[in-house]
């Protein structure tokens, strides 16, 4: 589904965000990403969709090679879904229209059809009593919760999760995870990037430890939480456990 | 009324020097009255007014065709009085709507007041009279019938309201200027408080358009036009407007196409719009500065085109934060207008300053110029009170407690 092999990327001031990193991710999979920060694992899977540029390298995504084509960049993002720390829900739209606004701008559905589909995602998240509030009269959690159902409104091939809990209060965390637990059950692909071990631990298939910009071990959770290879694995495990 | 006493007294005098400067403030604002009402009432000759309405009004514009310009204030009557009725009558955001809250009653009784004082106190003919009296009372009549049955509006309907004024801009300008079959009246014969609306009317609207153009410009990754912009941008702030408008005089000529700007009022129009538009342009770059990075990329990850990501997401939200200094912007575009008179054309002003040269109305400068800053603060204040409501009906965080707002997303490595 994704197949990135020795992707570089570095800035004009010379400094190095990732230093030839591969990853494949298979179909169904749920690959958890971690690492210290500043490591470029957000750098790496906003490269996926093209927020981000890279110069040396490939990635593949279902089948389409990134380029700088920006028909092909759009093609992708279609098929790729994405949840950001910050949520990003538009504030001036209500949480039903932020869910209906790509369909049927892109995929020019029907709005009406659109709705009903909206609707029903946003029960199975567990927020269809709030569909006509604005995305400020909610909490964090529901706030990303409605994130995660505007990005699966699109119908996306592949989610990407960039830190989804990272900016939530203790208590919200779960209500997110679980959502994501959920989807990860129902076989969607899944690249998360997150610092929560029980999730990782949990739900992944994989889990990428990534450090100055490169990955340092990949391993399946049982493994990789219990003996872990490599000395940097232990070191970081040690900071956060 | 008890409550009232009291509640002045404390607001008022509540502690010794409070009072005193309470006290002394009153005596000041007393004494500015009672001058300006004894020079109103027993030293000004508001003949000057009376006889030259009609001039400060609409200028030179032919007699036997003024019943289009009546007509188009009765339309623009009608569409104001339907505008504020729906604005208030229809349910929006999830609250009903309320037909007469406090402040439109008032507004209505204070716009039925000036409607009849002021005619009347102007001396103007009885006919005249009548027909202000009969506008507001079109004005007041559409919007309570418009604040009542607004819920009776089918909603595939309410959308294409605000079309109304675009529309009525159009028709304006033909009953304006002529064409479709109505006599000719070209620009040269348009004069007085007419001139200005059409020539602030005008460059208002254009200058909306280009200044986002402008700011998107600025803000555009291609060098090319971001250096562009920036350099229009600059340039045209950096030069006053009465040189602008003495050089486009000159120069517009050239460099629009043939047609465009035929004559000096065009010419002027467009100067006052490139003008406005590099002011607009940075009052609308700083509302999209205001938008965090993380909707743009959120639009695009969705698959939005940049093009509808910035209508549908980035857009709405900048222009939201812009539309104060916008409106502001376009405030003093009104006002200056005035300056057209410089290059010899006969708005407001320059009719104003005809009038005065007239020698049987001299030393009537003040009643002159009194009248002009009345009608320039109606006019803003109209501009003031419509953006308001608009900015109130745009802000989706009105009366409700937001809990979160998105904050910006800084790009994290």
């Amino acid at each position: 589904m994704i197949e990135a092999r020795g992707v570089e990327k570095w800035y004009p001031n010379g400094f190095y965000a990732l230093r030839g990193v591969d990853l494949t991710v298979h179909k169904g999979e749920v690959v958890v990403i971690m690492g210290p920060s500043g490591s470029g694992k957000s750098t790496f899977i906003r490269t996926f969709n093209a927020l981000e540029d890279f110069q040396k390298g490939s990635i593949v995504v279902d089948g389409i090679a990134l380029s700088d084509d920006l028909r092909q960049i759009e093609a992708i993002r279609r098929e790729v879904g994405m949840v950001f720390q910050q949520f990003n829900l538009f504030p001036h739209l209500t949480v039903l229209e932020n869910l209906t606004l790509a369909p049927v701008l892109v995929r020019k559905r029907a709005r009406a059809e659109v709705e009903r589909q909206a609707l029903e995602l946003l029960e199975r998240v567990g927020i269809h009593e709030q569909a006509r509030k604005y995305p400020g009269q909610l909490s964090g959690g529901q706030q990303q919760r409605v994130a995660i159902a505007r990005s699966l409104c699109m119908e996306p091939r592949v989610m990407l999760f960039d830190e989804p809990t990272s900016a939530l209060d203790p208590e919200m965390v779960q209500e997110v995870l679980e959502v994501m637990q959920e989807l990860a059950r129902e076989g969607m692909t899944m690249v998360v990037v997150t610092h929560e071990l029980r999730f990782a631990r949990r739900v992944a298939s994989r889990v990428v430890l990534m450090a100055d910009g490169v990955v340092v071990e990949e391993a399946p959770p049982e493994q990789f939480f219990t003996s872990p290879r490599h000395e940097r694995s232990r070191q970081f495990l040690s900071q956060i456990g | 009324m008890d409550t009232t006493i009291r509640r002045l007294r404390r607001e008022l005098f509540a502690t010794p020097l409070d009072g005193l400067v309470s006290i002394a403030l009153i005596a000041l604002l007393l004494a500015a009255a009672t001058a300006f009402l004894r020079w109103a009432f027993l030293q000004a000759e508001w003949a000057v007014i009376q006889a030259n309405s009609t001039l400060f009004a609409v200028g030179r514009y032919p007699l036997e065709q003024q019943w289009r310009l009546w007509l188009l204030t009765a339309l623009l009557a009608a569409a104001t009085g339907l505008s504020w009725g729906l604005l208030r009558g229809l349910p929006h955001r999830g609250r009903l709507g309320r037909p007469w809250p406090l402040n439109d009653r008032l507004a209505a009784l204070a716009l039925a007041t000036l409607a009849l004082v002021i005619p009347a106190g102007l001396g103007l003919q009885p006919a005249i009279q009548l027909r202000w009296w009969l506008l507001t009372a079109l004005l007041l009549g559409v919007r309570w019938a418009a604040g009542r049955w607004a819920r009776l509006l089918p909603p595939a309907l309410r959308r294409w309201i605000p079309l109304l004024w675009p529309v009525l801009y159009l028709l304006g300008m033909v009953l304006i200027s002529g064409g479709l079959g109505l006599i000719q009246v070209g620009p040269s014969e348009w004069g007085g408080l007419l001139l200005t609306l059409v020539q602030a009317s005008f460059a208002i609207l254009l200058c909306f358009p280009l200044g986002i153009l402008l700011a998107l410009g600025r803000r555009s990754e291609l060098p090319l036009l971001r250096w562009g912009s920036v350099l229009y941008i600059e340039f045209i702030r950096g030069a006053p407007l009465i040189t602008l408008l003495f050089l486009g005089q000159n120069l517009l000529g050239f460099l629009l196409p043939g047609g465009m700007a035929p004559d000096r009022v065009w010419r002027a129009a467009w100067v006052l719009t490139l003008f406005a538009a590099a002011y607009v342009a940075e009052a609308v770059r700083a509302g999209l500065a205001a938008v965090p990075a993380g909707q743009l990329e959120a639009a695009r990850t969705l698959g939005l085109p940049f093009p509808q990501a910035l209508i549908h997401v980035v857009l709405p939200q900048a222009l939201r934060v812009a539309l104060p200094a916008t409106v502001g912007q376009f405030i003093s575009l009104l006002q200056d207008t005035t300056l057209l008179s410089l290059i010899g054309l006969l708005e407001l002003l320059g009719t104003a300053r005809a009038v005065m040269a007239n020698p049987a109305f001299l030393g009537r400068n003040a009643e002159v110029y009194l009248v002009l800053a009345v009608l320039f603060w109606c006019c803003c204040a109209a501009l003031g009170l419509g953006s308001r409501a608009l900015e109130t009906r745009l802000n989706p965080y009105t009366s409700t407690n937001a809990t979160t707002a998105t904050p910006a997303a800084p790009a994290q490595a």
